[in-house]
């Protein structure tokens, strides 16, 4: 009967069990793989897609290896549904740098979706996109943040920065300072929750980059408390160590204080205040222990301690120019009054952060108000209670006094973890004095009697750690320490032997440390420990007592009597005790030997050779060792008969003075500093696990940071410097152009454009055809007020929109055609090696434009080989590097991905190997090259005089492109066919024109520039030119709205590539043009667009007409 | 910054991985980590902050759950834990409680909160206010409707408007039908009483909680009857007290290898209000091998981990709750060296032991249709009787 009900309620409670997991997502965590997942992903219902994502979702939290289903769920981005979306985007960030190529494949949709007008859906983008570590898309990423970091949403442009160290985190020098901008703009950044994770981006990107917060230093103190507590953490961090860079300590502060209190005199050499702290003695600190810790938060510990090992050295005077004061500094001020707010914060890591700004910056008298909000954390989780009392017991260390009233927080409960009870128990020992100690030591006793053992034996232990501090109280902790050991030493020989002898041993150690500060007071003490020798069983304890006969053998007046019974015991119990306990006999037997009087020494010494004789048949060898060693030693005294006091025998009395100097030394008095002394800064995870965590920076050298005016002025142009020098890496990599730049001049009209065409003007020419093209002008608008670049645009004012003004306005152009530039068109070279490196070989090369006869993958390039020197050179040669082969696979395939059936041609086509060259001469050579990555060089090998030298061939961007002729038509249907993502667009200013018009006054301005712009377009890639509009309305200074268009094949995948290069201002002064890619390949895209960027601002050389 | 996140069960099993940044971490750091907890018992796997070979550990537990974090780099270490601690309250606030089924259960919306709550290994949305609003809490509605038409998304498809207010706990522009305030003054009693009876410390931790349905951002204004009863107004009430409501009187007489035990609890002063929920717990000393106790009141339960708590419930009038037995000690052992410390349990609503007395609560605008209510309650913080 009770049974069945019993089965019943079983069953019961199993069905609501049931019933309460129907709707979650338990069986597709219990069973992931009971149904096929694969065609769920390729379903066309998002709820199956969900289902499928869910169960790989399930086996990645299981720790299955998915990432084989990576290209199907790859493919799911693209889902409209917001869950689908997020579910793809956890598990793409989960494998993406496992699969790098499939990972390629969303790049596009991250686009897409980064244009979006909802913000949640672009911040989506925006993480996902910078979570996939890929060299590749970095320039991408980069870009996405760097508009993202515009954007309106606060959300998004605090996932800006958050991405912002995960493209830091790849590590890519070039990008670097552009990263760096990006966190200035957003430490600058009017909503709080952006500056928050800025400071996080700031902290893990450039810590020490104290410019971008000098600029802001102000705002963002004033902004702290409305920032994100995960944002204050690192900000109150970043301020702070801006400070101490800028201006160095604060003199009235603790950690300067020993240098400035001399004269003041308040505080007490000893550090320990003898009566109650009641805050007015909160000056009373260990001034060593200060000075020691200031040391080395400004330098880290393990320099700082490496260098001086002798910790006496502490106190030498930090530079008084490297401090400040706090009257007269606003910075530190503001620092101070921004952080005590923050003490009162919910989160306990805001609170210790803002403690650890006033315990190093504010003077020594505001100090004390971090005691209570440190205090309040105690109530907080067990996980960082423990934390704080660690961060507490550094600052106890140092002023003691800080927390001496507060002795009850510190009492320990029942439900302390036992590392907060050891903790504690420090604390107590550290803070205890005279008024407190008595309470303390109350509460100590109940500790005794703890079930946990261990705790018991560390309370034993800072007993004896408050006696050595308080000299009145020994006398009671003694007695309570010999009444301990009388009664464990009952209890010790239990089952639970191991705890209790640590209870046991430690009240043997504490009494000792209490002891040694004045043994003959404590004669009587000693002898009380002597007796009940006898009872007590643990080894190491006894081992401390015999220890202790040794050295206080020569003590007062009772113990040398007692010592021939004693040692006649020990001799007795020899054999009996453990090797630890044997060690120590051997040693105190022969201490008390060489110490004896007259009258024993006869007796003694019987009993010592008994005791050798005992342990040189040990089973220990180290017994046996040190036996021998000892009666080596002794060999002196156990030969004479007499204590030799007075033997002048020279041989004897080295052997004498061996011994006197072996066993007759004095304790060393035990130094505070040799403790723990490793302080790292407050809140750090280095001072909870003891040692410098990689990433620990210690405060920076004080003073460090100097500013000047002239420094601001540099500071901004240093920014421009490194992006240009940015660019002008890139463009270092690729390569100028060649002279033969072929293209059809299309003239729309057949017109015969004289080559030299000299005297056109615009107004009366008559092969400039005039044509209403204002449609294509509004298609135009239309598509960039669609695209993504509505939204990014900061100033409403810039490019796009008076642009779209002025289109309005003019809404009829006039097509020029330009005759054949070609013959103008100069070749740019590029070493490949330079006479120095070469013994007078020179190697340059040009990019031609000729399209490959091998493959549609390779290049020709003109190699021009020069003999600078005198000798002939002879067998000169190029040819493929073997180790090229294990290039970067990832990147390989991305080019060769399109083109697996090019694969087995090989990736250069040698030329034809010269036979000799004399010296003077020149001899041209054709290779042609299959680039592996289109940034990437390719390494040769060039031969020559039988020598090998290894030389970078770098691609040049303009020539992996093939002209591709189309008519203006077909180029706006294409271009209208590559919106938004496959639309980027970059500004940049144009100068060559200025030295041609003022050169040919006859000649068109437009003309020129037109023909300058082309030119300087055509030099650098191998494009065919579409159409040159003009603006008929404008006057014949103004060159807005004149537009160029180039058309083009990438040529490793065939895919169509536009170039529009619209100009904006006077002809006769510097141009802005926007350059404008429309390509399906966005990341071959964005790369040309900065190399074209990047030529049409370099002045060039050869634009001399 | 950290790397990972795990979620571990109580047995030990990785219930749940969540990588944070592009350097993986193994899943192999849980095995060392358990191991090492495992070897070094309770006292390792208490430990908040562990340098293990490859990597700085950040642990927490609650309710059995393990929360693991990992990073290889400095960090403040509080922000870790604060950061898992507020991860485990989303979670249990959104599970309705945490344990191994639950969170498996829901692996889906954990995954889906993690990954709003930390971007790249920094916090990113924290706010359970906006989670809430970002990923629907499950609840029988939707669990129903997913039930009937197989997919109901819990995810939201627009960004909530408190994500760039600077106070994201409340919508930008909050409306209620109904203006309603209500004012909770919880109070937490910690109090050590030593082994000669005497009461070491006792102390009142105070909270004001607030739970406001009010229309628009009116401006609020606590006041209370007696503010002098605060020692320290910036934090959360703190006060000492001289005595405390409830008396445990424990006796405990040990004679050839057998203890008796005898417990007493009872009313010292009565608060006015009744006192509920009282328990006693504690750990009996390792070196007992066996007990066997009983009580007049309430009922008496030993865990096998030699943890004995009593659940006395209300103090009944006519009697004085009393527990007593004996304990046997293990072989050996004459005397009991090592003493139990007990731990108090009780609650008492109505009523704030502090004396604190909250005296009005003011609107700068009055909204129409306002409803105050106002609330004490006392309960047992750390309330540590020692024997």
């Amino acid at each position: 009967m009770f049974n069945q009900f019993g089965s019943t309620a079983e069953t019961l409670s199993k069905a609501s069990a049931v019933v309460l997991r129907i709707g979650t997502d338990a069986h597709l965590y219990d069973d992931p793989e009971d149904v096929n997942i694969a065609p769920l992903l390729d379903s066309k219902f998002e709820s199956e897609k969900c289902e499928a994502l869910k169960r790989l979702l399930a086996l990645i939290a299981q720790g299955f290896d998915v990432s084989n289903f990576f290209p199907q769920v790859v493919k799911n981005v693209a889902s409209q549904s917001s869950e689908v979306k997020k579910l793809v985007y956890l598990y793409l960030l989960h494998y993406a740098e496992k699969r790098p190529n499939e990972a390629l494949l969303s790049i596009n949709y991250f686009q897409k979706d980064l244009g979006d007008p909802n913000p949640l859906v672009r911040a989506w983008a925006l993480r996902t996109m910078a979570g996939i570590r890929l060299h590749v898309i970095a320039p991408l990423a980069l870009a996405a943040v760097g508009k993202c970091a515009r954007d309106p949403a606060v959300y998004v442009r605090k996932c800006a920065a958050n991405a912002l160290p995960k493209l830091h985190d790849l590590r890519l020098e070039e990008h670097a300072p552009a990263v760096e901008e990006l966190v200035g703009i957003l430490l600058n950044d009017h909503s709080p929750g952006v500056v928050g994770a800025a400071a996080a981006a700031f902290t893990s990107i450039c810590p020490n980059n104290f410019k971008l917060i000098r600029k802001n230093y102000k705002k963002l103190c004033q902004i702290l408390p409305d920032v994100e507590e995960w944002g204050q953490i690192l900000l109150i961090g970043t301020l702070l160590r801006y400070v101490v860079a800028r201006h160095g300590l604060v003199r009235e502060s603790l950690m300067l204080s020993i240098h400035g209190l001399d004269d003041k005199g308040f505080y007490e050499k000893d550090g320990l205040s003898l009566d109650k702290g009641d805050g007015d003695k909160s000056d009373s600190f260990d001034a060593d222990l200060v000075s020691l810790v200031s040391k080395c938060y400004i330098e880290g510990p393990d320099e700082y301690l490496s260098r001086s090992s002798c910790p006496e050295t502490v106190s030498s005077a930090f530079n008084s120019k490297e401090t400040t004061s706090i009257a007269s500094n606003e910075d530190v001020k503001i620092l101070l009054q921004c952080t005590s707010p923050l003490l009162w914060s919910n989160n306990s890591a805001v609170v210790l952060a803002a403690a650890g700004v006033q315990w190093i910056m504010a003077p020594l008298e505001d100090v004390k108000k971090i005691v209570k909000p440190l205090l309040f954390l105690l109530r907080s989780s067990t996980a960082s209670k423990y934390v704080v009392l660690c961060n507490i017991l550094v600052f106890a260390k140092a002023v003691p006094s800080l927390f001496a009233p507060h002795f009850e927080d510190f009492f320990i409960c029942s439900s302390d973890a036992y590392q907060v009870k050891a903790h504690k128990l420090e604390m107590l020992s550290l803070i205890a004095t005279t008024a407190s100690i008595s309470s303390i030591l109350r509460e100590f006793e109940d500790y005794i009697k703890d079930p946990d053992r261990r705790f018991a034996a560390d309370t034993v232990a800072a007993i004896g750690l408050c006696a050595k501090r308080l000299p009145t109280v020994p006398a009671t902790c003694l007695d309570g320490l010999l009444a301990l050991v009388r009664q464990e030493s009952f209890a010790g020989d239990l089952e639970s032997v191991d705890e209790e002898a640590g209870v046991l041993v430690q009240a043997v150690m504490s009494i000792q440390t209490i002891i040694e500060r004045d043994p003959l007071s404590h004669e009587k003490v000693i002898i009380q420990l002597f007796r009940s020798l006898d009872s007590i069983k643990v080894a190491a304890a006894r081992a401390t007592i015999i220890w202790m006969i040794g050295v206080y053998c020569s003590l007062g007046h009772i113990i040398p009597r007692m010592l021939t019974t004693i040692t006649k015991y020990l001799a007795w119990s020899f054999k009996s005790e453990a090797s630890e306990t044997k060690l120590q006999i051997l040693n105190t037997t022969a201490k008390v030997l060489a110490n004896a009087e007259v009258d024993d020494f006869q007796m003694l010494k019987r009993i010592v050779v008994y005791v050798f004789e005992l342990g040189e048949c040990d089973l220990s060898y180290d017994v046996r060792d040190r036996t021998r060693f000892l009666k080596k030693l002794l060999s002196c005294k156990l030969a004479c008969h007499e204590p030799a006091k007075d033997s002048v025998a020279s041989q004897e009395s080295i052997a004498e003075h061996v011994v006197e100097h072996v066993f007759g030394r004095k304790l060393k008095p035990f130094s505070p500093l040799a403790l723990q002394n490793r302080f790292y800064l407050p809140g750090s995870l280095s001072q909870i696990v003891l040692h410098a965590a990689p990433g620990y920076e210690p405060l920076p050298k004080p003073c460090s940071f100097v500013f000047e005016e002239h420094d601001q002025l540099s500071d901004s142009d240093k920014h421009r410097e490194a992006t240009d020098l940015n660019g002008s890496q890139e463009s270092s990599e690729t390569v100028d152009e060649d002279g033969s730049s072929e293209y059809d001049s299309e003239s729309s009209n057949g017109s015969d454009f004289s080559s030299d065409g000299d005297e056109k003007t615009i107004s009366n020419d008559p092969l400039i055809q005039i044509s209403e093209v204002a449609v294509s002008a509004d298609q135009e608008e239309l598509r960039s007020k669609r695209a993504l670049d509505l939204w990014l645009d900061e100033q409403p004012s810039t490019s796009n929109q008076t642009s779209s003004a002025l289109d309005r306005n003019q809404s009829s152009y006039a097509k020029i055609s330009i005759g054949d530039l070609g013959s103008r068109v100069k070749p740019k070279s590029y070493t490949l090696l330079d006479p120095g490196s070469g013994n007078g070989l020179k190697v340059d090369y040009t990019f031609l434009s000729e399209v490959s006869t091998v493959s549609p993958l390779h290049v020709c390039v003109e190699v021009l080989f020069e003999n600078s020197s005198t000798e002939p050179i002879r067998e000169v040669h190029l040819e493929d590097e073997e180790v090229m082969k294990v290039s970067d696979s990832a990147e390989q395939t991305l080019v060769g991905k399109a083109n697996a059936s090019y694969n087995n041609v090989p990736t250069i086509i040698p030329m034809e190997e010269i036979s000799c060259l004399e010296p003077r001469q020149s001899a041209k050579r054709l290779i042609q090259v299959r680039f592996h990555h289109h940034l990437l060089p390719m390494r040769l090998t060039l031969h020559y005089n039988g020598k090998k030298v290894p030389v970078k061939l770098r691609p040049d961007l303009g020539y992996l492109v093939k002209p591709f002729s189309m008519s203006v038509e077909e180029f706006l249907a294409t271009e209208s066919r590559l919106p938004g993502m496959f639309e980027y667009s970059r500004r940049c200013t144009f100068t060559d024109h200025v030295k041609d018009s003022r050169m040919e006054n006859g000649k068109d301005k437009f003309l020129s520039i037109c023909e300058s712009i082309t030119l300087k377009v055509l030099s650098n890639s191998n494009l065919h030119l579409v159409s040159v509009d003009l603006p008929v309305a404008n006057t014949l200074e103004d060159a807005t709205g004149l537009r160029l268009r180039f058309s083009s094949k990438i040529l490793s995948s065939e895919i169509p590539l536009l170039i529009t290069i619209t100009v904006e201002g006077k002809c006769t002064e510097v141009l802005n043009s926007t350059v404008k890619i429309n390509c399906e390949e966005t990341v071959f895209g964005l790369n040309l667009l900065n190399r074209i960027a990047n030529f049409m601002v370099e002045p060039s050389s050869s634009a001399t007409l | 910054m950290l790397q990972c996140i795990f979620l571990l069960s109580d047995s030990g099993e990785v219930m749940l991985e969540k990588q944070l940044t592009g350097h993986r971490v193994d899943r192999s750091i849980c095995a060392y980590f358990w191991d090492q907890s495992i070897s070094q018992g309770d006292s390792f796997k208490l430990l908040p902050v562990i340098a293990s070979p490859t990597h700085y550990l950040f642990q927490i537990v609650r309710d059995g759950i393990t929360f693991l974090a990992c990073s290889q780099v400095e960090m403040p270490p509080l922000m870790a834990i604060e950061f898992l601690c507020r991860v485990a309250d989303v979670l249990s606030d959104y599970l309705g409680g945490l344990n191994e089924d639950l969170v498996k259960d829901n692996f889906i919306i954990v995954y889906e909160l993690l990954d709003e709550m930390i971007d790249n290994g920094f916090p990113l949305t924290t706010e359970p206010s906006i989670l809430r609003e970002m990923i629907a809490p499950p609840n029988l509605v939707s669990k129903m409707l997913s039930v009937v038409t197989g997919n109901a998304s819990n995810v939201s498809d627009t960004l909530p408007s408190g994500t760039g207010s600077c106070v994201p706990w409340r919508p930008t522009d909050p409306k209620y039908s109904s203006n309603e305030v209500y004012v909770d003054l919880v109070e937490e009693m910690d109090a050590i009483v030593n082994r000669d009876g005497e009461l070491v410390k006792c102390e009142i931790y105070g909270e004001v909680q607030m739970s406001s349905q009010l229309t628009g951002f009116p401006d609020l204004t606590l006041s209370f009857a007696n503010p002098s009863v605060l020692e320290d107004v910036r934090f959360h009430a703190v006060k000492k007290l001289k005595n405390t409501p409830l008396y445990v009187k424990p006796q405990i007489t040990s004679d050839s290898g057998t203890c008796r035990i005898s417990v007493l609890v009872g009313i010292r002063t009565d608060p006015g209000k009744t006192i509920e929920s009282i328990t006693l717990s504690f750990q009996l000393p390792h070196c007992v091998s066996s007990a066997d106790l009983s009580s007049n009141h309430g009922t008496v339960t030993i865990l096998s981990n030699k943890t004995c708590s009593w659940t006395i419930g209300r103090i009944p009038k006519d009697k004085t709750p009393c527990l007593s037995g004996t304990l046997a000690l293990g072989t050996g052992l004459e005397r009991l060296h090592v003493f139990p410390t007990f731990k108090l349990g009780f609650k008492i609503m109505g009523i704030a032991l502090s004396g604190l007395r909250i005296e009005k609560l003011d609107l700068q605008t009055l909204p129409p249709r306002l409803y105050k209510g106002f609330r004490a309650q006392t309960r047992a913080g750390e309330f540590d009787v020692r024997l």
